[in-house]
């Protein structure tokens, strides 16, 4: 335990999976330690052959994979200390909440007692606890995530992992699911989220890695990543009801080097340093005695980042 | 959790979210604003009635014949056959045709019609009889193996992955639906069962080159013998599309109709061997239908028990399955099980 | 530090054993939670009970003592039925004939021809035509033989013709007589007791004798001779020796043609082995029903229902319906993630998944072959209350089932895991492979190519401990056979085949259990090293 601790949780040492022709991963290496990481990407991007590389269902055809120093595909000791909530949707609809948390807990070789105490912990945790005795065939979507986190928490895991937990769930069940995310977080335990929503991650943790079409392409703070990329524009999007009066105050800062009008009570600003323009942007409008209705950065999202990441390599 | 995250006081309607119908949403709700919306639009629907022409039913309805038979023969744009499905059953087609081949070395030969070949595979009562009805290998191996891997998925692969509703979201009612599937079983099992004894008997004519009145003294045992292969084909369709609707799994229908073919035979050898009483193999519809098939074809009855009991199995076993089927069907639901 | 480590590998084993717990009861809850698995039990239970609806009807309508032979009837209503009649060899035709009966003795005649015609006595006169002048007539004395024409004295003879009685013969009609004026009685054919001369008539006869002593004979119940002679291969009562009247050169009866009358020659080979038996003609012919045929069609039926019932149609069938997805189904819902996320081998999985499936379908066999045992063995055939010879058969017939059904769901789970795609479909020829060749076992057992199926060795397990536990069950099965009883044991059993040429049962049962054993095991070990490579999307 004490040893485990000086190496991170997840090594990946050039890892390599491929499906026949077909490329799943293409020379990853990874460290990851501590905290909520969220792991970004669009659909194929290898988000999920790379949780099932670390959960041992796929053999690396290259490289090594390391949980906590061992190999978990010949070796299932890892899984004592992990937690894994699968993309699968498919449950034992017939079984209570706490009786598939209970059985899966004594997978782990608890006595039943133990088990059943645990669950009923960890349902309260993933705020189940009301509905843990009816069958899982009747929860909605956001609860049968829940459980399903549940599980993988129940024998108090030093690393989760989470494969699309908020993927079909509605605004709800996601701030509850993120809300739980967030808790383990703080908790000092390592969360490897996975999500192709950059704003569901954004709402859950700074860190991320990026990977398109099974190559990592970025690792590390989002806004710093977004920082890294200064030399690409950035836009701001401003709706307001006097654009051209906003537009000649932000014309004269510094950070800002164009602005346009895409429609009709709208201002959209350009700038090479976002950190600066955002700093810049409260006292312009305040000065400028504006009113806007709303401010957006249409380039946040996973797409344009991954458009600059991918132009920008 | 609901109502703490999130304020119920403006909406008053509390609507059933449309999405995951069956994923057991009760207690979710969506707010529907009454007032607070001052932004927005509501678009005026306009439903145009369509106004084109439908094609005539029977055309529907051969699309879907047309898609489960083709695809025996070809998986493009058909229904799937696992080619090991088709491997076995066109093994099973060669050997309800092997009688042929012997026929034509026996015409090779020129045997005479008192030799070994002619009475193992000539025409006869008793040879008429076997191809349809012989226990070994036909109703042992070929008939159930064949209508179990036909019939496995016919309806029970549309329960588990909701495929029916590619059928009742067109102009197809359930009866068609129904009536197509059974249809499409009994010509493929009919391709190999009836097509292979006419073909028998008609190419055993004509290669021992037999004249017009061996014709005619035959020809009402060859149609009595067609009468067993309908009465087969229709037979093993029903209970194996009954048990295909009862169940999601393909290989739930196809182990349970091998069970009910074997189980059945097996249990009424054991009590007729043990209690001399040959009354369970009413139970057995492949009994019944040999007890039938050697009435029809005047062979002498190898059962003791009276004919009617058979045909009157015969005709309640079909009389069930069919209403399985029907009611199977009729409560098959669109969406995915 | 000793403490610590024996303290650590208990933690290892219970923690262990939790696992095992906790799949083994899953499965068991998911198959319990499928329809599909209760509609199979319950044919399985339905099957057995309609099985044993014909063992206990046919308990009721054939175990009631028949007699086969028909010796029970008394067919001349002289109250001695027929086999008593045999014995003292007396006729079952005739009234007055029978055991105990005085009856004739021949003394002397005079023919058509004969001279003198006359002869003096006091005798039983037979068929007597001629004149009779009587010293004393016994009115009361009876004739031996119904069909004799005895004359009724009581009943007064007819006025005789004018003339010669003789002239017009067919003015008598037999038996009859009239007197003459003198006292001389005109007899015509007629028989009867008394002292006197008789002067038969010429071209007539007359015949006398005199009648032995009767003796009382206690008449025999009808119930003696049903089921007169327990098969034991000796004429015990006597019908063979006494039946002469039915062989017409009155030589003994001996109709294996082996120079003993009224025996059975029980015929063995060179080791020993019993190869027929022949019986003589009414040696052992009507067998105790209960003793012989009940006891042989009880264990008819229990051989029957053990290979067929519960090996080949709930051995297999079970495994079919219930294993074969064990592992497969989970993967392809993809319900396989949860259990595999956690600490667990996956060889334990396969293992543990399969002891889940067989906490289900042996149970539910030991149950129904318990309640089939308690039924059959208290109202099977026998003297005991409960027929305790019969469990050693039903635990042998547990312990073939049991090891079918293991070595069927490691296959089949095998063969899931192996081809998901065509597994199904292999499995599907596979069982009706194994039908098959479970049918030639129980019909040809020494067939060698049937040795390459599962349900060859668990009949052959049943054929085994049969022959252990009923060591005579080769015996009743030569009887069966030789005295032509229908019971169906020839057919659903036979001694078992792979004994290595020692006839010993205890080493075909060996051989069979390992055989089965190390099938099952071989296929757990082939699904799990597959399983452990296998990628799992």
């Amino acid at each position: 335990m004490s040893e485990d601790n000086k190496t991170p949780s997840v090594i990946l040492e050039n890892v390599s999976k491929w499906y026949g022709q077909v490329m799943g991963i293409n020379d990853v290496s990874l460290a990851i330690d501590g905290g909520v990481t969220g792991i970004l990407g669009p659909n194929g991007a290898g988000k999920s052959t790379l949780f099932k590389l670390l959960m041992g269902r796929l053999k690396p055809s290259q490289g090594s994979v390391k949980l906590f120093g061992i190999d978990p595909w010949s070796d299932t000791s890892p899984y004592r200390r992990i937690g894994y909530v699968s993309e699968s949707e498919r449950l034992y609809d017939w079984m209570t909440a706490q009786d598939f948390v209970s059985t899966l807990a004594r997978l782990h070789g608890m006595t039943r007692e133990e088990a059943n105490a645990r669950a009923e912990h960890v349902l309260d945790f993933v705020g189940l606890h009301d509905v843990r005795h009816k069958e899982i065939g009747k929860y909605s979507k956001g609860m049968r995530q829940r459980v399903k986190i549940a599980h993988a928490l129940v024998h108090d895991p030093d690393l989760i992992i989470l494969d699309e937990p908020l993927h079909g769930c509605d605004p709800i069940a996601r701030t509850s699911i993120m809300n739980v995310i967030r808790e383990l977080g703080s908790q000092g335990k390592t969360v490897l989220v996975s999500s192709h929503i950059l704003e569901e991650i954004e709402r859950i943790t700074e860190q991320i890695v990026i990977l398109h079409n099974g190559r990592l392409l970025a690792l590390g703070n989002l806004y710093a990543i977004r920082d890294l990329l200064d030399k690409h524009p950035h836009r701001i999007m401003i709706t307001t009801d006097e654009p051209r009066k906003l537009a000649s105050a932000f014309i004269s800062e510094e950070p800002v080097y164009g602005v346009r009008f895409p429609e009709e009570g709208k201002l959209e600003i350009q700038t090479n340093d976002l950190s600066a323009a955002h700093s810049v942007l409260p006292r312009v409008i305040v000065n400028s005695k504006v009113s806007v209705s709303r401010i957006d950065n249409p380039d946040d999202n996973l797409e344009s980042l991954l458009g600059y990441l991918i132009g920008g390599t | 959790m609901s109502d703490d995250l999130i304020d119920l006081d403006g909406g008053q309607t509390r609507m059933e979210v449309a999405y995951g119908s069956d994923d057991g949403d009760n207690d979710s709700s969506a707010i529907v604003a009454k007032k607070e919306a001052s932004l927005g639009a509501i678009f005026e629907q306009n439903y145009r009635p369509w106004d084109g022409n439908l094609g005539p039913r029977w055309v529907r309805n051969y699309a879907i014949f047309r898609h489960h038979v083709f695809g025996l023969f070809t998986s493009k744009g058909h229904r799937h056959y696992n080619p090991f499905v088709r491997l076995t059953i066109l093994v099973i087609f060669i050997g309800a045709i092997s009688p042929i081949a012997m026929l034509f070395f026996s015409s090779l030969f020129g045997a005479g019609p008192d030799s070994f070949i002619d009475k193992m595979w000539g025409i006869n009562r008793s040879n008429l009889w076997g191809q349809v009805l012989g226990y070994f290998p036909r109703n042992l191996c070929y008939w159930p193996l064949l209508t179990a891997l036909v019939v496995g998925g016919m309806i029970s692969d549309d329960r588990r992955n909701g495929t029916s509703a590619i059928y009742f979201s067109r102009p197809v009612t359930r009866v068609d639906y129904t009536l197509m599937k059974y249809l499409s079983v009994a010509v493929v099992l009919g391709f190999v069962i009836v097509f292979s004894y006419m073909a028998y008997y008609t190419l055993a004519i004509v290669f021992k080159g037999e004249g017009w009145g061996f014709l005619i003294d035959t020809l009402p045992l060859f149609l009595s013998g067609l009468l067993c292969s309908l009465l087969l084909v229709i037979t093993y369709t029903s209970i194996g599309l009954a048990l295909s609707s009862i169940s999601q799994s393909r290989f739930f229908s196809a182990i349970a109709f091998l069970s009910i073919i074997y189980g059945t035979k097996l249990v009424a050898l054991l009590v007729d061997l043990q209690f001399e009483t040959s009354i369970l193999y009413v139970l057995s519809p492949y009994d019944c239908l040999a007890h039938l098939g050697q009435w029809l074809l005047g062979l002498e009855l190898n059962y003791s028990h009276s004919l009617s009991l058979s045909v009157v199995s015969l005709i309640m076993m079909n009389l069930i399955s069919i209403m399985i089927l029907i009611s199977r069907v009729s409560s098959l639901e669109v969406t995915r099980e | 530090m000793d403490d610590q480590g024996r303290k650590l590998s208990e933690t290892v084993w219970t923690q262990l054993d939790r696992k095992a717990g906790a799949i083994t009861e899953l499965t068991i809850r998911q198959l319990r939670n499928r329809i599909s698995t209760w509609v199979v039990l319950g044919v399985g239970v339905l099957l057995i009970s309609l099985l044993l609806a014909f063992y206990i009807d046919s308990i009721r309508a054939n175990f009631e003592p028949i007699d086969n032979d028909g010796d029970s009837e008394d067919w001349d209503n002289d109250g001695y039925p027929l086999g008593q009649e045999m014995i003292y060899g007396t006729s079952d035709y005739d009234t007055n004939n029978y055991p105990g009966s005085s009856e004739y003795v021949y003394l002397g005649d005079i023919d058509y021809n004969d001279q003198p015609r006359t002869h003096y006595g006091n005798h039983t006169w037979l068929y007597a035509t001629g004149y009779f002048t009587p010293t004393w007539i016994d009115e009361e004395a009876e004739s031996p033989f119904s069909y004799y024409n005895w004359i009724d004295w009581g009943s007064r003879g007819i006025d005789c013709p004018d003339g010669s009685p003789f002239d017009d013969w067919t003015y008598f009609q037999s038996p009859s007589y009239c007197a003459l004026e003198n006292g001389t009685y005109v007899v015509f054919g007629a028989s009867f007791a008394g002292e006197g001369e008789i002067s038969v008539e010429p071209g007539w006869s007359a015949e006398w004798g005199y009648m032995t002593e009767s003796f009382f004979v206690e008449k025999h119940p009808k119930s003696m001779y049903i089921d007169e002679d327990p098969i034991n291969g000796i004429d015990d009562d006597g019908d063979c020796l006494k039946d002469e009247y039915q062989t017409e050169d009155n030589s003994p009866n001996d109709s294996n043609r082996n120079g003993i009358s009224c025996d059975v020659e029980w015929i063995y080979d060179q080791n020993g082995n019993l190869v027929s038996i022949r019986a003589d003609n009414n040696v052992d012919e009507d067998p105790d029903d209960s003793e012989h045929i009940g006891e042989s069609s009880h264990r008819t039926f229990i051989i029957g229902t053990g290979k067929i019932a519960f090996v080949m149609i709930l051995g297999l069938f079970l495994p079919l319906f219930l294993a074969l997805g064990l592992v497969r189904d989970e993967s392809e819902n993809g319900t396989l993630h949860y259990l595999l996320s956690k600490p667990i081998h996956r060889g334990e999985f396969i293992l543990y998944r399969l002891l889940g499936y067989l906490g289900i379908v042996v149970s539910y066999t030991v149950m129904l072959i318990l309640i089939v045992a308690l039924i059959t063995s208290l109202i099977g055939p026998g003297d005991s209350i409960v027929r305790l010879s019969d469990y050693p058969v039903w635990m042998g017939i547990a312990l073939a089932t049991i090891l079918v059904l293991t070595a069927y769901g490691s296959i089949f789970n095998t063969v899931g895991l192996v081809m998901p795609k065509y597994g199904v479909y292999i499995c599907i020829l596979y069982g009706i492979w194994e039908f098959l060749m479970g049918l030639f076992t129980i019909t040809i057992p020494n067939a060698s190519i049937t040795m390459l199926s599962v349900s060859h060795w668990a009949i052959q397990i049943i054929d085994a401990v049969v022959m252990i536990s009923w060591s005579d069950t080769s015996l009743i099965q030569q009887k069966a056979d030789a005295f032509g009883l229908e019971t169906g044991i020839s057919f659903f059993w036979h001694p078992p085949v792979h004994t290595l040429e020692t006839g010993n049962p205890f080493v075909a049962l060996i051989i069979s259990v390992v055989i089965m054993l190390s099938i099952s095991i071989g296929m757990i070990a082939i699904g799990q090293s597959i399983f452990r490579n296998k990628e799992i999307m």
